[in-house]
């Protein structure tokens, strides 16, 4: 394919580029700015103060409940990551080399529910697992006690939750960089003489870790906003950062506070990106002073 | 254990992997499928009967039909925008190179990697400031914004897989024939891309239509679909939310099922075209 230099006099750049630059820039770019700015102000009798102070900081930095709870939703977030991960690699295996005739159909019945509305699918898991539903029913159906598992309004079924909803993501960043594996690697691993298992720990897996990290990066920071999973799911009994976040707007109407714990969320994420892009980026030149 | 058998077990097992995925996908929505039809207002199994009623009452709501003209309404909207701007930004992404592209690149694409709770509160706290300025509340205007901002990097993301794989020696054969750069765009560029935009569409629509978190932040008053179930299960389960996961089911099939049938046509005639292949 060919590419083409363009100028920012040429109006099909200017066409192309200026509108959905505007946008971002406008709602992404300066709320992100304007979030910041709101940290280092106050609240007086439920209104905004412009007073540019560090009061908000102090009190975060000075109550250990934040970090209890910040401390939860960033072991939650690693714990959804290593699981999901687990999850998602075998079915993007098996869906790059075994099902290649279903694979569209399987892909599109994947996005299907992924597609469906969330606060719904939440609602269908309260179903399934509450000490009444449909999985202590099925349990009980083959000979186990009833109410064998009290799940609903545990973390486990906030974890449930999050996977349901994030494992989706590694599923498919893995899936892409298996299909970008050269065959002929794999066939040259068999002819010199390596088992199906060694040539799976050996090429494949280093081959697909692009896509595996990857994956693993946007599950980490999409579950540091999980908000509907631990409200529904959780019952509430054990909250993390986006219930806090909730709080402070809501309930104690205190916007500067929740653009800081916004902002707290946003330095984690971006310090994992970070380090993943030095990561990979370290890696790539190593790997280029070899060769 | 010979190797054909240990081939066997593997196949086997990585199939498995494949159907317990679905399963686990398709459990809550095969749940509330079944509870839609149940007679008895308490959902729990066994289910006692089969009715309608639960729809009629689903339909009887004064609050749901209003949702379901904000969640169309939004949807249609941000549907278009994010469409047009994400086909914008691919083709300006791939096949462009020009000073600024990557704050560009990491500007469009930034919002992907944001909790969307987080992308919400985040334009609320601006939307609240400039309110507060220039004397207007958040609505339904501002939960397309925030749609828009949250949907535009995926129809993005759809889109630029379609230009990469783009054949533009075609281009190069209209302009050689005399077209000028619209034409070009119009009889070539356009169609060509055509499948990759429409799959971006329809990803954008069901992705508009299905949010609770953007909007949730965004709405001020305003009720879309999603908020409606979401303040409806926080008061109390009832079978209408099963019924309404149902219905909401039927749309999302039709739009999946037509996708699949433009792929198919599409393919057909990439076929038919180059004979060789």
């Amino acid at each position: 394919m060919k590419i083409e230099r363009k100028s920012w006099t040429d109006p099909v750049l200017i066409g192309s580029v200026t509108p959905l630059a505007a946008v971002m820039l406008f709602f992404f770019v300066i709320p992100l700015v304007m979030t910041t700015v709101l940290t280092f102000q106050t609240t007086q009798y439920y209104r905004l103060a412009w007073t540019w102070d560090l009061t908000i900081w102090t009190e975060i930095f000075s109550k250990p409940h934040y970090w209890t709870i910040m401390l939860r939703t960033v072991s939650m977030a690693l714990i959804c990551v290593v699981l999901s991960v687990l999850i998602a690699y075998p079915c993007a295996y098996a869906l790059a080399t075994r099902l290649k005739t279903y694979s569209t159909q399987i892909q599109i019945l994947i996005i299907f529910a992924f597609l469906t509305d969330a606060v719904l699918k939440t609602f269908g898991w309260i179903l399934v697992l509450d000490n009444n539903g449909v999985l202590n029913w099925l349990l009980a159906k083959v000979g186990f006690p009833p109410e064998t598992l009290n799940l609903l309004y545990t973390p486990t079924a906030t974890m449930i939750g999050m996977l349901y909803n994030l494992a989706v993501y590694p599923m498919f960043t893995i899936y892409l960089s298996l299909m970008r594996i050269d065959r002929d690697l794999i066939l040259a691993s068999y002819d010199a003489g390596a088992s199906r298992l060694r040539t799976f720990f050996e090429v494949t897996l280093p081959l697909s870790k692009p896509g595996l990290y990857s994956g693993a990066v946007l599950v980490f920071v999409l579950s540091l906003g999980a908000f509907l999973e631990p409200r529904v799911l959780g019952g509430g009994t054990s909250p993390m950062a986006s219930e806090l976040i909730r709080q402070s707007f809501e309930t104690r109407v205190n916007w500067p506070l929740g653009a800081a714990l916004t902002i707290v969320l946003i330095v984690i994420g971006a310090l994992t990106l970070a380090a993943f892009g030095f990561f990979t980026l370290r890696r790539k030149a190593t790997k280029g002073g070899a060769a | 254990m010979s190797d054909r058998f240990k081939g066997a077990l593997v196949d086997t097992m990585l199939i498995g992997s494949i159907v317990l995925l679905l399963l686990f996908f398709y459990a809550p929505i095969a749940t509330l499928v079944a509870f839609s039809f149940s007679s008895s207002r308490v959902l729990s199994l066994p289910m006692e009967g089969f009715s309608f009623e639960w729809y009629g009452e689903l339909l009887a709501k004064p609050d749901f039909l209003p949702a379901v003209t904000n969640s169309a309404a939004v949807a249609a909207v941000s549907t278009v925008f994010a469409t047009a701007l994400g086909t914008a930004g691919a083709v300006a992404w791939i096949r462009y190179r020009f000073r600024l592209q990557r704050a560009f690149q990491v500007v469009t694409f930034a919002p992907l990697l944001f909790p969307q709770l987080l992308l919400g509160v985040v334009m609320l706290l601006w939307f609240s400031v400039l309110g507060n300025w220039l004397n207007f509340s958040t609505g339904l205007v501002t939960v397309i914004i925030g749609h828009i901002v949250y949907i535009t990097p995926f129809a993005l993301v759809i889109v630029a897989v379609q230009v990469f794989g783009f054949d533009d020696t075609l281009e190069d054969a209209a302009r050689d024939a005399g077209a000028n750069g619209w034409q070009v765009f119009r009889e070539i560029t356009l169609p060509l891309l055509w499948p990759g935009i429409f799959s971006a569409a329809i990803f954008a629509f069901l992705l508009s239509w299905g949010n609770f978190y953007v909007s949730y932040s965004l709405a001020g008053t305003a009720r879309t679909l999603p908020i409606f179930v979401y303040s409806g299960i926080a008061v109390g389960s009832s079978p209408i939310y099963p019924a309404l996961a149902t219905l909401n089911l039927v749309p999302a099939l039709l739009l999946v099922a037509f996708a699949e049938f433009m792929r198919r046509r599409a393919l057909k005639r990439q076929s038919a075209a180059v004979p060789t292949a």
